[in-house]
């Protein structure tokens, strides 16, 4: 049928027809967002203060607050307990060998402490903090890092009083900073080199290595902790649970660094044989062992003697 | 001879090295004959059992060739081998947890340039969200001029793009800024994947909801429990930026952002944002606490950068490595991988003397745009201890740092973007260690 002149014309028609020109300027997909939508979603807040709702809360109110649900992971004065983050101190180290980037000692805006509390936090429980508890507990860690005083409230306006000491401490990326050139032959020399190799017991390698006691693929001894918790435990033991899993099960869960994995009876029968005297004393000042070194308590001064006494009985009852 | 007759073959074997030993010439060979038809004759008698323990190889028949094997949608959706051992890993004590936390791509394991998309690496701030598609919205607004909310069905119905791109958390490597440390390259490197990824420019939805003059940047944000949000330069949006939906061919894993996330390719991972719920078009930054607290860059002089978006040229050997050492000698195909978040590789030099002098490995099958690129380079090893290096040179001309070039500018407390040359010592033994010269 395309032969005949007569459908030539038809055929231009049909083409005309099934292409369309191509529209430009939008496309026309999707709806309108509606102000009520975007207001449920819209929850930034930049460092001028834009997007900062109404209402206010004092340090006074924060320090309530923080510690019913922040302080169990952050610790009471924002030291952080165990691997948890820190969010107090650290002022004046950013230069030194060991640098503490706290909100008080390296964020820039008070903005993003309001923004992330708000969005992130407290952790397990993300945006269920109503804004003036925001605005509480932001005053109450700006309090906790010396930013404002103990007789601070929080809102929009006190929002632009709030300087951060570390902000003229940022710059925008300035790579590339190094120049590296294409040698082929004599670019370095050898007699000069020194070799660093790893320190032995940190990585996990138990899928390529048979002598590997640490393992890549899960956090903590499930099994051992799952096994311990049917044992009835002590008082002490109950107690030091929560402080074991805070501080010790991050080396004591796997293996990790030579740790004597919680719940495996084997490691341990001979150190509980030491009696618990000793066992608490190498825990709370630390030793060095023959499988690696123990830090004292775990690495974390803030916790008291007792703690560490008490996670050491939960770890002895959890191994037996 | 008496020894011969122990049921176990490498005592035997060893049985008759040692004797062997003590005769010379014909004498050797002759007894070699006789050993050898002394355990084939024994092996019909003895050896038998031991030698049913490898009843597949020639000149038995496979077993799994003797009945049928499993039928058409067994596995209605695939998986490896179970004689494969490919796993994500992570390394428990970094984190506190499991939900703010990494995993890495066993790399070692790898072929070609893609990823698969089961072991893309993975870091989240608050877990993976269970994000249901059917009523996932993704809102756009700010200095726009029409605001709209889209559903994952409008979003397919804007014309898409399939590319071939790298993801990098800027962390990959942080480990080692201050030494080496994790003797594995799954977990020196693994924080890097590739995938092809499917979905639409987002030029192409900045042109839908019309930005108005004033909007030079863009907040992205997230479905999950952290809210992730970072802020982007409209140039970068304007340039290659994509929201993607498809990964490798399917829909996204959720680990990596299902039903749709944000791809900023040959930027800093965190900046492509996962479970994207919003983008808000905007006259400056927000200075959120993933560009403040975290992925800024310490300095050794107390001061930080901030907004280090591109992840500079790197490259890393990958076969041998710790997990693939050397376990034969003559013949050797070293492989690796090369990547730069500025455009195409150009060349990779490969050094087996701690980097004094260098040699030009081949690239091989695809090389594209921000994309990992395949080395390899044929050569010989019969035991010589090797410091084993590669070198990446990308299209603007960059050439892959080393260690110390990197360090006496940035000192050991950037955390982020270590992307200096890689060392692997090869021991005469052919095992392969993680080291670094200094
Ligand atoms: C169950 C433990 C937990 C609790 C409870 C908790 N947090 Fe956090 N917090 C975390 C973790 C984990 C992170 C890091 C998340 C990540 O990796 O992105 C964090 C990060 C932070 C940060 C950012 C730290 C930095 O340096 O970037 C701030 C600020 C913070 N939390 C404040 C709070 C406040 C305020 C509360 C109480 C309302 C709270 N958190 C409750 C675990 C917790
Ligand atoms: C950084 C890793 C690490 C952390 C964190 C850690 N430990 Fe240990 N711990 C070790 C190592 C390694 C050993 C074994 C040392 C040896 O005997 O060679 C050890 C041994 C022990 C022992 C046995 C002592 C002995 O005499 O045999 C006790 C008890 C103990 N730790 C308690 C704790 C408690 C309680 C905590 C938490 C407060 C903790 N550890 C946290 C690494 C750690």
């Amino acid at each position: 049928m395309f032969r005949s002149p007569k459908s030539g014309a038809l055929t231009v028609a049909f083409l005309c027809f099934a292409s369309p020109a191509l529209v430009a300027g939008p496309l026309g997909i999707g709806e309108t967002a509606t102000p009520e939508m975007i207001a449920g979603w819209d929850i930034d807040i930049r460092p001028d203060g834009r997007g900062l709702p109404p209402g206010e809360g004092s340090v006074a109110d924060g320090e309530g607050l923080y510690e019913a649900k922040c302080a169990s992971c952050h610790g009471l004065f924002g030291e952080g307990a165990g691997r948890w983050p820190i969010l107090a101190g650290g002022e004046g180290t950013l230069d030194t060998a060991h640098p503490e980037k706290t909100v008080g000692s390296y964020w820039p805006y008070a903005s993003t402490l309001w923004d992330y509390i708000h969005r992130a936090m407290p952790y397990p429980a993300p945006q269920s903090l109503t804004d003036d508890e925001v605005y509480a507990i932001t005053a109450y860690v700006l309090y906790l890092n010396d930013i404002v005083e103990d007789d601070f409230v929080l809102n929009q306006e006190t929002f632009q009083e709030v300087k951060m000491p570390n902000e003229p401490n940022f710059y925008i990326d300035d790579r590339p900073d190094v120049v590296n050139t294409r040698c082929m032959s004599q670019c370095a020399d050898a007699s000069t080199f020194e070799i660093v190799t790893t320190i032995n017991g940190v990585t996990p390698t138990a899928h390529f290595k048979e002598d590997s006691g640490v393992a890549a693929n899960h956090y903590g001894n499930e099994a051992a902790t799952a096994e311990a918790t049917k044992v009835a435990l002590s008082d002490a033991a109950v107690a030091g649970k929560s402080i074991y899993a805070k501080a010790c099960n991050v080396c004591h869960g796997a293996g990790v660094a030579g740790a004597p994995v919680t719940g495996d009876a084997a490691a341990w029968s001979e150190r509980i044989a030491q009696g618990m005297a000793t066992l608490n004393k190498h825990a709370i000042e630390g030793y060095v062992g023959k499988n690696g070194v123990m830090p004292a308590k775990g690495g974390n001064m803030a916790l008291a003697d007792e703690e560490v006494a008490n996670a050491v009985a939960f770890m002895v009852e959890s191994s037996q | 001879m008496t020894k011969l007759f122990e049921p176990s073959l490498p005592k035997l074997m060893e049985a008759l090295a040692t004797e062997a030993q003590g005769l010379k010439g014909m004498d050797r060979r002759n007894f070699l004959k006789g050993g050898i038809a002394a355990v084939a004759g024994l092996a019909s008698v003895q050896i038998i059992p031991k030698a049913n323990a490898q009843p597949n190889l020639p000149p038995n028949i496979p077993e799994w060739q003797t009945y049928l094997g499993r039928g058409v949608v067994a596995k209605p959706y695939g998986e490896p081998s179970e004689f494969e051992d490919l796993q994500r890993r992570t390394v428990p004590w970094l984190t506190a947890d499991a939900q703010s936390s990494i995993s890495m791509t066993p790399l070692q394991d790898l072929e070609g340039i893609i990823t698969p998309s089961g072991l893309v690496f993975e870091r989240y701030h608050g877990g993976i969200p269970n994000v249901n598609p059917e009523q996932h919205r993704l809102i756009i607004h700010g200095l726009v001029e029409r605001p709209i909310v889209l559903s994952m069905d409008d979003l397919r119905r804007f014309p898409s793009v399939s590319e071939i791109r790298f993801i990098e958390c800027p962390a990959n490597g942080g480990m080692e800024w201050r030494g080496a440390q994790m003797e594995a390259v799954q977990f020196t490197h693994g924080m890097l994947s590739c995938c092809e990824w499917t979905g639409v420019k987002l030029s192409t939805l900045l042109a839908e909801v019309g930005v108005k003059p004033e909007g030079q940047w863009i907040l992205a944000e997230g479905a999950d429990a952290a809210g992730m949000s970072r802020s982007i330069p409209m140039e970068k949006a304007l340039d290659d930026a994509l929201v993607v939906w498809g990964q490798n061919g399917e829909a996204l894993r959720p680990e990596q952002g299902y039903p749709v996330r944000l791809l900023l390719p040959g930027w800093e991972g965190n900046t492509s944002v996962k479970w994207l719920r919003r983008l808000e078009i905007g006259d400056q930054p927000w200075h959120h606490r993933e560009e403040t607290s975290k992925y800024t860059d310490l300095m050794p002089d107390g001061r930080a950068r901030r907004f280090t978006w591109v992840q500079e040229c790197n490259s890393v050997i990958t076969s041998p490595c710790p997990e693939k050492p050397l376990r034969h000698r003559g013949f050797l195909e070293i492989q690796g991988l090369a990547w730069s978040g500025k455009g195409k590789i150009k060349a990779v030099d490969v050094s087996f003397d701690g980097g004094v002098n260098w040699q030009r490995a081949e690239l091989k099958g695809l090389v594209l745009d921000k994309a990992l690129t395949r080395f390899s380079l044929q050569t010989q090893w019969n035991g010589e201890p090797w410091l084993l290096q590669s070198r990446a040179i990308d299209e603007t001309g960059y050439v892959q740092p080393t260690l110390k070039q990197l360090r006496d500018l940035r000192g050991g407390w950037s955390i982020y973007h270590k992307n200096s040359i890689h060392t692997w010592n090869v021991t005469e033994k052919g095992e392969v260690y993680n080291v670094q010269i200094t």
